[in-house]
């Protein structure tokens, strides 16, 4: 299309001509980095050019790079974490494409000497910024041996669990609908099986997990605490290759292989929970006609079409499902896909087009003949993204875009037979779209500075048809409007500024700052603690306001001994506007006016982050430390007063230790302490037509107790050269069984109705487990 | 459609029971703020002709021995919109009495209470009687468990929002008390589900009474919040006072209800 292309260079060079000015002499050199074996694209690959000064880039999202350079000859080192780096020479006299393949490297174990730098975490600009590594997935111990990339994020500063076993996690202290979460850029809205013990994500299936708790770069939005970028393996371009597991709980399988080789590949991978084959077993007919599982399954092809030209085509489609003989079923999942076109416009300018559609939705049906029913809700997205990186000289590399995103929700639609008692219901649908464009600069000021500054304009149009009741601040309905499909309802503009900021020290020391302004347009209102499948979404409307945060953050890298060791310490503090709580007696179930029942506040987080990292050896792990605090304000709660968000720990400690002991064998631990989360207790009590009722005095001024638990695990690998790869998984969670606190009840005593007690709930003691995992 | 929560919670704890082989519960010491005594009412006036109760008390703390630690001397009147006003008599600590008399459906009934120098009043509308044509009897079995519960057989009126509160009794002790409304099931014969969280089973030969109460909006709002903080299926706010239709911060409520109730027993 060399209308469009012309048209938009046209554009883009008018716009950014003051950078451009002595990008003449320069030549451009590009190219995707893959793994030599799989043929995979690697993203984050950091290169390196070094003739003078040493300057450089990393891959993209596609493992894609592009670098302006003036003509000379320069060392090239190429390095990423797990992979043999790569060290040559080019000379620059002309524009070059130059793909590398990188060998893979599990031992990990020497600590290569080289003059080469591993130091990009101190250099890049970008902070706030947690990526895993998958095979610290693979060896990190988790409940009942199921890998979980959400379960070993929360190991890291920042981020914390939302309860026991619980997939849903706190970031900075925000809720968890306040992260986006995105698989393959698909929203997923309801990120948890089995009310969240388990994550929708197979990690079979998942090649690259970057979390963002701050500095937000500007491609991003929508949420206020965090992005967590997930990507899905592409597919093994050379050969077919299977791999699997049959684990405790469930059983998993991955086939992937070339379609037409080097240019095209797939990638199926599928997982399903087998909790009710047991019941199955049982003689009790109330018993084995229970259905409980869940499955997720992960698919992707893709089509190299040129070297300008590359197509990708994924899905998720995940489902849990619930029935108590014939009384009673519930099933809820997410399923997603995403079509991307890659395009190089020319050697400089990267374009990614994604088109995405996600939707979650939950039916519960109650069989009962004289009180049938059926609930069926849902939200859904249309998604068109389009995202072009652009490397204008060896200084600046800018990315733009647009982020077009139409919400239909359906709270909840009832029917029922003509028998029952119940009465069919529609809540109405509420339609809204999300249009947000975006531009950011990552910049090269000197040696010692880089800088990534941007803006993110976003907005929000909701859309009749419907009635749509404006309530007063006591819930009370003073008017109400009827609009006709289509008709704007209301809307809402929020310019979201997004800067930070390293300035180097010395070659192993930096300092970061950051400024980030996010704003949210959809709501959770959530039935649970836990994660439920029954959560709600709400948008903005004539009552409820975007919610928005500000964050500023500063931090100080340094990277130890070869840059074996990396610490960090991150300093941070957000101010939340329009946060959502709820009156008391709120009912959300087929509530046709939820907005009435909702309470707006404020919110304000602080807290320092300390991160010490063994990156290298037959010992490698981390230590992560936060200290924080997290507090909220309502006029309607407390009268007014600043009072504790149920996610406040003061503190929160992680270690990670991953020990090669052998060839074959690897040991590892983890070890997590935090503070108790702050909750209600009452303070006194009082009779009510004989019961016995508790008086709760101001909101979260009590502690659960504190939390700590260690799990250990061990990895035996299989004789090397066989074609049959197999290993033995074996894990102990809550090694010295500690009674952790999930939930604490007060009831009168059984045996002395006019004594009251406190009955503490243990979901998980001490559990073992074992996976016996495959590949060929 | 009330029950479809109950079969959510028991169907989450079978997922906890089915996974969570390991879960537990233990009685443990927790050191509790106390709180200032603080003053509780409870009234009733119904349409039955008989003498109608108001109870007054304080908050004790967590540790003590559960009491009704009953407030002496306030004055209690009762006024109706249509201009009567009922003096109550206290007949012992903390409960106080009013003269034998018939509430009217329809009419507003301001409860005014003074106490310790305060005056606490509130107001509740008594909704027109819905009476229950039988109650009979349901098995439900979740997990192995078979349990029994009463139903409540009635016709809702249709087109007018109506909320119901059912205290049973097994062998005359107190077993549940639960609020429903009609959101679900406006103007239909309805089957109410008495799905209770007391002690007792329910055993052939049990005698079974259900009052039946219609309450207005308020008086549901309340007892539903109170609902709530036990775990049932509200959004997961921290457990709060529920909202109460006294003022000057008094906890407790007063219900202008109407009333009727049945017995029977299990054959």
């Amino acid at each position: 299309m060399p209308f469009s292309k012309n048209v938009l260079l046209f554009g883009f060079l008018l716009f950014f001509c003051s950078f451009s000015v002595n990008a003449q002499e320069n030549y451009t050199i590009n190219g995707v980095v893959k793994d030599s074996l799989s043929g995979e694209t690697l993203i984050g690959v950091t290169l390196k050019f070094s003739a003078i000064s040493q300057s450089g880039t990393s891959t993209n999202a596609y493992g894609f790079y592009s670098y302006k350079l003036s003509p000379g000859e320069y060392n090239l080192s190429v390095s990423y974490i797990g992979y043999r780096s790569i060290n040559r020479k080019v000379s620059i006299n002309s524009d070059i494409r130059l793909d590398l393949n990188m060998l893979p490297d599990n031992t990990l174990e020497e600590i290569v000497i080289s003059s080469e730098k591993r130091n990009d975490n101190v250099v890049n600009a970008q902070m706030g910024v947690a990526k895993i590594n998958l095979s610290e997935i693979r060896n990190v111990p988790v409940l009942f041996g199921e890998r979980d990339v959400l379960k070993t994020l929360q190991l890291l500063p920042g981020i914390k669990s939302a309860g026991e076993g619980n997939s849903g996690f706190y970031v900075r202290g925000g809720s968890t609908d306040q992260n986006l979460i995105l698989l393959d850029e698909a929203p997923v809205y309801n990120a948890s099986h089995l009310l969240g013990f388990f994550s929708t994500f197979n990690s079979d299936a998942i090649k690259d997990v970057s979390v963002f708790k701050g500095g937000m770069p500007a491609q991003y939005g929508g949420r206020l605490s965090s992005v967590l970028d997930i990507r899905m393996n592409d597919g093994n371009k050379k050969e077919f290759t299977a791999e699997g597991g049959i684990g405790l709980i469930s059983s998993r399988l991955k086939v992937e292989g070339p379609i037409i080789k080097d240019k095209s590949s797939f990638m199926i991978s599928g997982r399903r929970t087998y909790a009710d084959a047991f019941l199955a077993l049982s003689k009790d007919s109330s018993i084995n006609k229970n259905t409980l599982y869940f499955y997720d399954l992960n698919a992707k092809v893709n089509y190299q079409i040129d070297d300008k030209n590359t197509l990708y085509l994924s899905g998720y489609f995940g489902r849990d499902e619930l029935g108590l003989s014939e009384t009673f079923g519930f099933d809820w999942g997410n399923a997603t896909s995403t079509l991307r076109w890659n395009h190089l416009f020319s050697n400089r300018l990267f374009s990614n087009t994604s088109l995405i559609y996600s939707n979650y939705n939950y039916v519960i049906e109650n069989f009962l003949e004289e009180n049938n029913f059926r609930v069926n809700s849902s939200i859904r997205d249309m998604n068109l993204k389009q995202d072009f990186q652009l490397a204008l000289n060896n200084s600046h590399n800018i990315r733009f875009g647009l982020d077009l995103i139409h919400h239909t929700i359906a709270p909840g639609n009832i029917t029922a037979s003509a028998t029952s008692s119940v009465n069919e219901i529609t809540i109405e649908k509420r339609k809204g779209s999300e249009i947000a464009a975006y531009i950011s600069d990552e910049w090269e000021v000197n040696d010692k500075l880089n800088l990534v500054y941007g803006l993110r304009a976003s907005s929000f149009y909701l859309f009749g048809p419907g009635v749509f009741p404006t309530f007063d601040k006591d819930g009370n309905i003073t008017s109400s409007k009827t609009y006709d499909a289509g008709k704007l309802v209301k809307s809402y503009f929020n310019l979201e500024p997004r800067v930070s900021a390293s300035l180097q020290l010395n070659e192993f020391s930096s300092l970061k700052s950051s400024y980030t302004r996010n704003t949210q347009n959809l709501h959770l209102m959530s039935n649970s603690t836990a994660s439920s499948p029954t959560d709600l979404y709400i948008m903005n409307s004539n009552n409820v306001k975007p919610e928005i945060a500000d964050q500023i953050a500063l931090g100080y890298f340094r990277n130890f001994n070869n840059d074996n060791y990396e610490f960090s310490t991150e300093l941070y503090f957000k101010q939340l506007q329009n946060q959502i709580d709820y009156r008391s007696g709120t009912d959300l179930r087929g509530n046709t006016n939820v907005e009435a029942d909702l309470l707006f506040g404020d919110g304000r987080a602080f807290g320092i982050e300390l991160f010490l990292k063994k990156r290298f050896g037959k010992l490698n792990g981390w230590v992560g430390y936060t200290l924080s605090k997290t507090e909220r304000k309502f006029n309607d709660i407390d009268q007014g007063r600043w009072f504790n968000a149920k996610q406040d720990r003061t503190h929160d400690l992680s270690l990670v230790g991953i020990y090669k002991a052998a060839e074959r064998w690897t040991f590892s631990s983890t070890f997590v302490f935090n503070t108790g989360n702050a909750v209600t207790f009452p303070a006194g009590k009082y009779q009510l037509n004989n019961k016995t009722v508790y008086y709760y005095p101001e909101r979260n001024s009590n502690r659960m107790p504190n939390y700590h638990r260690l799990d250990l695990s061990a990895t035996l690998e299989g004789k090397p050269g066989k074609k049959l790869q197999s290993s033995w998984s074996f894990g102990i969670y809550n090694m010295y069984n500690r009674k952790n606190a999930y939930s604490i009840d007060f009831r009168d005593d059984p045996d002395n109705p006019t004594r009251t007690q406190a009955v503490r709930t243990t979901l998980f003691g001490i559990i073992p487990s074992i996976t016996w995992n495959f590949k060929f | 459609m009330k029950k479809y929560i109950q079969n959510l919670k028991l169907s989450l704890s079978l997922i906890f029971g089915v996974i969570v082989l390991s879960s537990c519960e233990k009685v443990i010491d927790l050191e509790l703020k106390n709180a200032d005594p603080l003053i509780v009412i409870e009234g009733t006036v119904s349409n039955q002709s008989e003498n109608h109760f108001v109870r007054i008390s304080k908050t004790i703390p967590f540790d003590q021995t559960t009491s009704f630690n009953g407030v002496k001397g306030a004055q209690v009147t009762l006024k109706s919109s249509a201009g009567l006003s009922v003096a109550f008599t206290e007949i012992s600590n903390g409960i106080y009495r009013s003269p034998r008399f018939r509430g009217t459906p329809g009419l507003t009934y301001t409860l005014d209470v003074l106490a310790d120098g305060k005056i606490y009043s509130a107001e509740s509308t008594m909704p027109s009687p819905v009476i229950p044509d039988s109650i009979g009897f349901k098995t439900l079995s979740f997990f192995g468990n078979s349990n029994i519960y009463p139903t409540v057989y009635y016709r809702d009126p249709p087109k007018i929002q109506n909320q119901y509160r059912y205290i049973l009794k097994i062998n005359g002790k107190l077993q549940g008390d639960l609020v429903f409304e009609d959101r679900f099931n406006d103007g239909n014969a309805v089957s109410d589900v008495i799905i209770y969280d007391g002690e007792d089973d329910i055993k052939s030969g049990d005698i079974v009474e259900i009052e039946m109460q219609s309450i207005d909006r308020n008086v549901f709002k309340y007892f539903f919040a109170l609902s709530q903080i036990g775990g049932n299926g509200g959004p997961p706010v921290a457990p709060a006072n529920p909202e109460s239709n006294f003022s000057n911060g008094a906890l407790g409520i007063f219900n202008a209800c109407t009333k009727s109730t049945k017995s029977v027993m299990l054959k």
